[in-house]
């Protein structure tokens, strides 16, 4: 017997705890639980050890979860931002939309101002070497443009159509040395021949000697040249050369469009009128 | 004597993650059974009548701790020791994946004698619907920690052999 034990020690250590539990399991289940003193002796000895380990682990996940939230902050801030800066850029786009919106809508106006064909275009490229004062629009022979075709835009008289492709064409500005614009000052009914000057404006020449014009007034196209349609503004002049014994005048005049900031421009049939 | 010491400090251990700071994870409802592990490593390597003690007082330790009628984890896990011991005398049991394999098992063998002896004992109407919802998780997630606890548990061993 005893060296049966000796053998099979773990075997019979096991049965004798399982009978063991059993009796435990028997006897806790009839008396709802004995308050038995080992179990007594684990818990209270346990206790503060578990404390230690709990308020260590809760104190570990609650910075985790600061961490955590930190980091979905940081998150929520870079989501944020780059909404903002997309929010920025679109308001930038909706300006530009904005302003093209008016500036078609001017243009739109300016129009309708005409009889007769008229072609909106968009300005695509600038003259590379800025003493020819031209610029490349997108609209060419399929669309109806020609050489010598009158440039406007709702400012004023922009230039003429100096060469045309199949789908763009390059215009002249009245400030280059092109043909000139017949052009009357409204006040006075004096007429001349607007033409590019040297530096960025025009000048307005044959002028009889008694014309009556005045610095600020306002130059129009009289229609006479066949080209530039009546009644468009071209500029004010700026001032007056007087010689005594020359027999003509020239005035200095100020273009009224801003070429440098043209985006779109209307491309009018020769001979076209303005209506009144 | 150091190794006793060893195992014993890896118990206690085992006993306060599960008792202190799994159950405050987000995955609380499944908390490992740690301690189970530690008794599959002692059937495994404790062939002795103090591995069969280990075992006892393991699981009630855990019978201190839980709700439930004292012995029956302790019955529970003495007999997971008992049969991974016979287990492990039967067949080599050695790889990773066996002891994997070993410690679900276990997880199942223990479930289902609590199980039983509720039954008998108690008879606690729906219980056994309610463990077996969860069972399958819990004996995973003991398994998928077995490979670490008992890599910790390993370097023990040499302690006894010097012992």
């Amino acid at each position: 017997m005893w060296e049966f034990l000796r053998r099979n020690g773990t075997l019979a250590t096991s049965g004798a705890l399982l009978v063991l539990s059993l009796a435990l399991v028997s006897t806790n289940a009839r008396y709802q639980r004995l308050d038995d003193p080992a179990s007594r002796v684990l818990l209270e000895g346990m206790r503060p050890l578990q404390l230690a380990v709990a308020e260590t682990a809760r104190l570990g996940l609650a910075v985790w979860r600061q961490y955590i939230a930190l980091v979905g902050l940081q998150r929520e801030n870079d989501a944020l931002r780059k909404r903002l800066l997309e929010l920025e850029q679109e308001i930038v786009r909706l300006a530009e939309v904005e302003q093209t919106n008016r500036r078609l809508s001017e243009l739109l106006e300016f129009r309708s101002a005409f009889r007769g064909r008229a072609v909106a275009a968009q300005v695509i490229a600038k003259d590379p070497l800025p003493w020819f004062r031209s610029f490349v629009i997108d609209k060419g022979e399929a669309d109806g443009v020609r050489k010598g075709m009158a440039v406007l835009s709702p400012y004023g008289v922009v230039g003429q159509i100096q060469q045309a492709s199949r789908h763009s064409a390059r215009v002249l500005l009245i400030t280059g040395h092109n043909r000139g614009v017949d052009a009357v000052v409204p006040r006075s009914r004096a007429r001349g021949i607007v033409e590019g000057a040297v530096g960025d404006g025009c000048v307005m020449k044959y002028l009889k000697p008694g014309e009556d014009v005045q610095v600020g007034d306002r130059v129009v196209t009289s229609g006479f040249d066949g080209i530039f349609p009546k009644g468009v503004v071209i500029g004010h002049v700026t001032g007056l050369s007087r010689r005594s014994r020359a027999l003509l005048q020239v005035a200095q005049v100020e273009p009224a469009a801003p070429f440098d900031r043209l985006e779109e421009v209307l491309v009018v049939e020769s001979g076209n009128r303005r209506e009144p | 004597m150091r190794a006793a010491t060893g195992l014993a400090l890896v118990a206690l251990a085992a006993l306060l993650l599960q008792t202190a700071v799994l159950s405050l994870l987000p995955a609380g409802l499944f908390v490992p059974d740690l301690m189970l592990v530690v008794c599959v490593y002692l059937g495994l390597h404790a062939h002795s009548p103090a591995g069969a003690l280990a075992a006892f007082a393991i699981g009630y330790a855990e019978d201190a701790f839980s709700g439930t009628v004292l012995g029956l984890n302790a019955f529970a896990m003495s007999l997971v020791f008992l049969l991974v011991y016979l287990t492990s005398r039967q067949l080599w049991v050695d790889n990773t994946l066996s002891k994997v394999v070993l410690v679900f098992t276990a997880y199942l063998l223990k479930t289902l004698a609590m199980v039983l002896l509720i039954g008998l004992f108690l008879s606690l109407e729906g219980l056994w619907r309610t463990i077996a919802r969860y069972v399958w998780w819990e004996a995973a997630l003991a398994a998928i920690l077995s490979p670490p606890l008992f890599a910790l548990l390993s370097r023990i061993r040499p302690l006894a052999e010097a012992d």
